[in-house]
């Protein structure tokens, strides 16, 4: 109760050393992991970019406080540590709506690949029809 | 005129045939496709056994896909009008070749039949009951779809459809995979299509169950509003420009 009469009668909440020091830490290793996914090539290289700029606002955060003291003023929220949860969960809900974006695309793509391959059959099989004399009049006859 | 009627088959192997044969006997001239759509049964070999053109797709889609893989093989094989009916015997073909009547006849691009359109045929009918759940849908989806084309449609969700040209190729480019019925005739209709209903009789299903359940249907029910609602500011082709 106490600390929360604190927080409303500071001017501002900052960020520690060892919040910056761990966020840069984290940035760092999550970039090295994207790098690492692209060179065995489990994440292509179009869909990597959008992390590692996510890596590098993660790093920039860490490294020029101020940036995040900025977002917190234009938001209006006292504590730095709520701008930067606010940040990654913007950040994070574009990114989820980005695959979604991307999941519907390619959900459109496979089925119409599935449409071309069935479709292809079927001229096919009426190819056969035609040139086995037996034309789809025949066919109707001998059902 | 040639025409296509096709046949989405998801898992029907039971009732396929004899759709087939009823097709046969009463749509004389037409070539029949069984759209398979990724069934886990016999389908596609009892439709080669029948003797008609099958498309297997090589999994299970849902219907839009099945439908819009027909209209894509009628508007590529050059078909005139094709025609579409459901493969589990709720459908009799005498009905859908009456539907095709009125598109070789010119006097619409889309005709769609309808179980509700004549209600003294409804009211003395034995032949089709739909549940509780069906009939709050359809009530629901009547009223959104009116308001929405401002035509009068009763029977949102069939599945018994004929259609030319114009439609074929609309619907081999556009056609929801979710919610393929009644977004499609939202889509015909602001496309500037001529869209109508004729009065069917349709019967119990031969085979297997309806997907509802009311959980489901209440869901099915929301999501179509949602579609309807978003199709409202689609924009538009301008069909009317490629006559």
């Amino acid at each position: 109760m106490s600390g929360l009469l604190l927080a409303a009668q500071a001017t501002q909440v900052h960020l520690t050393s060892q919040t910056r020091i761990v966020a840069a830490l984290i940035a760092v290793f999550f970039m090295l992991l994207i790098l690492e996914l692209i060179r065995r090539n489990r994440l292509q290289e179009r869909y990597s970019v959008i992390w590692l700029l996510a890596g590098v606002g993660m790093l920039a955060f860490a490294a020029f406080p101020g940036l995040l003291e900025v977002i917190a003023d234009v938001m209006g929220v006292r504590d730095t540590n709520v701008a930067l949860f606010s940040v990654v969960l913007l950040l994070l809900l574009g990114l989820a709506l980005n695959f979604s974006v991307i999941m519907s695309r390619q959900a459109a793509q496979i089925t119409r690949l599935a449409q071309e391959r069935a479709l292809e059959k079927a001229r096919e099989q009426a190819a056969e029809e035609r040139s086995n004399g037996g034309s789809k009049s025949a066919a109707s006859e001998r059902a | 005129m040639r025409t296509l009627v096709f046949i989405p088959a998801w898992n029907e192997e039971a009732s396929l045939a004899a759709v087939v044969a009823d097709v046969r006997e009463h749509i004389a001239g037409a070539e029949i496709l069984v759209v398979d759509d990724g069934s886990t049964d016999a389908t596609t070999a009892r439709a080669r056994e029948c003797g008609v053109l099958v498309a297997t797709l090589p999994f299970n889609q849902g219907l839009g896909a099945a439908l819009q893989t027909g209209y894509l093989y009628a508007l590529r094989e050059g078909y005139d009008c094709c025609a579409h009916l459901d493969a589990d015997g709720q459908h009799p073909a005498v009905e859908v070749a009456r539907l095709l009547n009125e598109v070789e006849a010119d006097r619409a691009d889309l005709v769609i039949g309808s179980r509700y359109r004549d209600p003294d045929a409804v009211a003395a009918s034995d032949d089709y009951k739909p549940t509780f759940s069906r009939r709050i849908g359809t009530g629901v989806f009547r009223f959104f779809l009116t308001l929405a084309t401002r035509q009068r449609f009763t029977d949102t969700t069939s599945g018994m459809r004929a259609a030319n040209r114009r439609v074929m190729s609309l619907f081999s480019e556009n056609y929801s995979p979710d919610f393929a019925e009644i977004e499609s005739l939202q889509l015909a209709v602001r496309e500037g299509l001529r869209v109508e209903e004729v009065p069917v009789r349709m019967l119990e299903r031969a085979g297997g169950s309806s997907f509802l359940t009311p959980l489901r249907s209440a869901f099915f029910i929301f999501k179509g509003v949602v579609v309807l609602l978003v199709g409202q500011f689609r924009p538009r082709r301008h069909a009317e420009a490629e006559r």
